[in-house]
């Protein structure tokens, strides 16, 4: 009897592909995917029991890069509802102000991110990358300033590229490259709520015909602390959530930040929507909330690509909210690097630094670009204090009449004088945000 | 050695929850794992076959679905598996699941000339019955032993199986083979290693088994095997916590007190019932 087992060997067809992808998440799969469908030899691996379970976000997609890598997205993944109600709430002591939109056409739904991922990893499986679960990564492994592989526990595998999609704790990349951990200043903290609600509830409470509404409320509904809170409708329940910008959750609350969430769920003039819901799931995520700050100075390295949240590359400009469409691009563009690298047979730093310029030049740098004076907003913390206060305050005045209506100047100015910003502020504010919009 | 492990692929039963009304289990959105005490098994399997050599296989009679499960114990070291899984099999209790069990067990020891041990989870998670081990012996006319914690191989073809009660510790020579449940919580399952489970994916190593392949009479398998059915889910009915409080710097009249109130309750601490 031999006393040891052996480890199988780890035959070069079992420890050599083409291009390992650490992350079953959007970025990680339309990589994989788009490499497969190549005829690439793909790795694909993720922590998690199944692609997806690691993965969070508040409840909507926007479609159109999407379908740009997954042809068959209309026809077969697993979309919930298709948006067509906008709404955007101010939300203070004083009442509570909606702006709504209603659209025929959607470019974007909700769905169960863990559900639509997993589709998106067995499009990369049916295309042939081979995904293994169950697997953290603990190190790139790096030879002569190269990315060669990946360590996983006593297993090295090797490929020509790592795609690195680790998400937003990028603890690979941070021991790779020695970067710093990021700065409070450039995360938000996302908590969300699943409350399962009959299709016909959904429906009947929300004015919906089996589409869905997307719901952005700023104002009391965090406290005042600078963030924001959204309500997604899915098939047959509601999700609703927070993100909060994780300095000022920091400062501003005193004990469990859950507890914030709960809040808002049982807030007075919300709670009879999902009345009688049953709370099916709690999640909190990191947010790379502000990507001048987060993104890394460069996006690959010799062997190395960087996609999706560990790319920073996250847009939230209050109204709009693109994570996981941003994500997913930017897999597809490393995948198409990839394939020029390898065409070439050269995978150094120059070579694979043309994604970079990639990622840049398409839609998700002139959307990130775009919306950078958003940072004056978010600097400004009255922005979610005051102007909700002032905005219910003033209509209070023009709808709460007693025997003579205010003139709307009137009614304005009073809101101003009680709730503030002081006129000087507001003027100032009205400048900047009509020059960042 | 050729080591056979049993794997149930069961609802994950932490997140179960039941219709207030009807009783019935709601699996709507749970998600399977692997029964937890088939992966102390699955490592008892390993670390013999570490030791002495030579093959752990899974077996499992479950939906297709339970690839997913196979592959996370071919991701711990497991050679090979096979998934027992045709629709006539389902809605088994456990005399017929152990039927269908015991067959298989028995093909893959005729496929193999030789299978030294059958290992079984002390229990599953879903039904906690504790009987396929034992009903899978009896039907393969094995030795079992259950509350296994560690086996030996002696010179004689024996093997010398220690097992645990609650205030004993036995230690017993069995011939091969023979079947054994592992004591639950025993061990510390290893985790999944990235190439095993790369080797588990590429080479797809489980062999899917139906009934035309084992050709066991319908009537013995699936639901109409089954002697047995739960009739009834009753919740058991919540104890109201009695909560007091004494309060007296004298250790000597807390603990008085303390006697007194479990004699109250006719708790007899003697018996050490609980420890």
């Amino acid at each position: 009897m031999s006393t040891e087992h052996s480890t199988p060997n780890a035959s070069p067809s079992t420890n050599r592909f083409d291009a390992i992808v650490v992350g079953a998440g959007p970025a990680g799969s339309s990589a994989s995917f788009t490499l497969a469908r190549k005829g690439f030899k793909v790795l694909m691996i993720d922590r998690g029991r199944r692609a997806g379970t690691k993965n969070m976000y508040g409840g909507r997609v926007y479609s159109e890069p999407l379908e740009a890598i997954f042809p068959s997205l209309r026809k077969d993944a697993p979309v919930h509802r298709w948006v067509k109600a906008e709404r955007l709430s101010f939300v203070s002591d004083e009442g509570l102000t909606s702006i709504e939109y209603r659209g025929g056409e959607s470019k974007s739904f909700t769905t169960y991110l863990p559900e639509l991922v997993n589709w998106m990893r067995a499009k990369a499986e049916e295309a042939g990358a081979l995904v293994a679960t169950e697997v953290r990564v603990d190190r790139l492994v790096v030879e002569k300033e190269k990315v060669i592989g990946v360590q996983a526990g006593p297993d090295t595998v090797y490929a020509d590229t790592v795609i690195d999609a680790e998400g937003v704790n990028r603890l690979l990349l941070e021991g790779a490259w020695q970067m710093n951990v990021p700065r409070q200043e450039d995360l938000a903290i996302g908590l969300k709520e699943t409350i399962k609600l009959d299709a016909e509830r959904v429906n009947q409470r929300f004015g919906l015909e089996d589409e869905g509404m997307a719901w952005i409320l700023l104002g009391s509904v965090t406290r005042y602390i600078p963030g924001g809170a959204f309500v997604y409708t899915n098939r047959d329940s509601v999700s609703i959530g927070l993100v909060l910008f994780l300095s000022h959750a920091v400062k501003r609350t005193n004990g469990h930040i859950s507890r914030l969430l709960e809040d808002f769920r049982l807030h007075p003039k919300l709670k009879h929507l999902w009345r009688d819901g049953e709370l099916l799931e709690y999640s909190a995520k990191l947010v790379p909330e502000y990507w001048r700050g987060f993104m890394p100075r460069r996006l690959s390295g010799a062997g190395l690509l960087v996609v999706g949240d560990a790319a920073g590359v996250l847009l939230n400009n209050g109204m709009t909210i693109r994570g996981v469409d941003l994500a997913a691009y930017s897999g597809y563009l490393a995948a198409e690097t990839f394939t020029k690298a390898h065409a070439e047979g050269d995978f150094t730093s120059e070579m694979l630094s043309a994604y970079g310029r990639r990622v840049e030049e398409s839609f998700i740098g002139r959307e990130l670009r775009k919306h950078n004076g958003l940072e004056y907003i978010r600097r400004n913390p009255h922005f979610f204090d005051q102007y909700p206060r002032l905005v219910n305050s003033g209509l209070g005045r023009i709808f709460n009449i007693g025997l003579e209506s205010p003139t709307i100047w009137k009614a304005l100015r009073g809101a101003q004088k009680d709730v503030g910003p002081d006129a000087w502020t507001a003027i100032k504010d009205m400048y900047k945000i009509g020059r960042t919009l | 050695m050729q080591i056979l492990v049993g794997i149930k692929w069961v609802p994950n039963t932490s997140n179960v929850r039941f219709d207030p009304k009807t009783g019935a289990l709601i699996r709507e959105g749970v998600p399977s794992i692997v029964n937890p005490h088939d992966l102390d098994a699955v490592e008892f399997a390993l670390d013999l076959r570490d030791r002495y050599g030579g093959e752990v296989n899974a077996l499992s009679m479950a939906p297709p679905s339970a690839i997913e499960g196979l592959e996370q114990v071919l991701g711990m070291g497991v050679d090979s598996a096979i998934l027992v899984s045709d629709r006539i099999y389902g809605g088994a209790d456990t005399l017929a699941t152990s039927y269908v069990l015991a067959h298989a067990v028995k093909r893959i020891s005729n496929q193999r000339g030789k299978l030294d041990l059958v290992i079984f989870g002390q229990e599953t998670i879903d039904s906690s019955t504790a009987h396929i081990a034992a009903q899978t012996a009896s039907w393969l006319d094995l030795p079992y032993l259950y509350y296994v914690r560690s086996v030996e191989i002696k010179e004689n073809g024996f093997i010398a199986v220690e097992r645990w009660l609650e205030d004993e510790k036995t230690i017993y020579d069995l011939p091969l083979p023979a079947v054994l449940g592992v004591a639950m919580k025993s061990r510390e399952p290893r985790p999944v290693r990235l190439i095993y489970k790369i080797r588990a994916k590429a080479e797809k190593p489980i062999e899917i088994v139906t009934n035309e392949i084992l050709k066991l009479n319908p009537n013995c398998v699936g639901l109409k095997g089954s002697p047995t059915w739960v009739s009834k889910i009753d919740y058991t009915p919540e104890v109201k916590r009695k909560r007091e409080v004494f309060m007296d710097p004298d250790a000597g009249k807390a603990a008085k007190w303390l006697m007194q109130k479990y004699a109250d309750e006719d708790i007899n601490l003697i018996g050490g019932a609980h420890r």
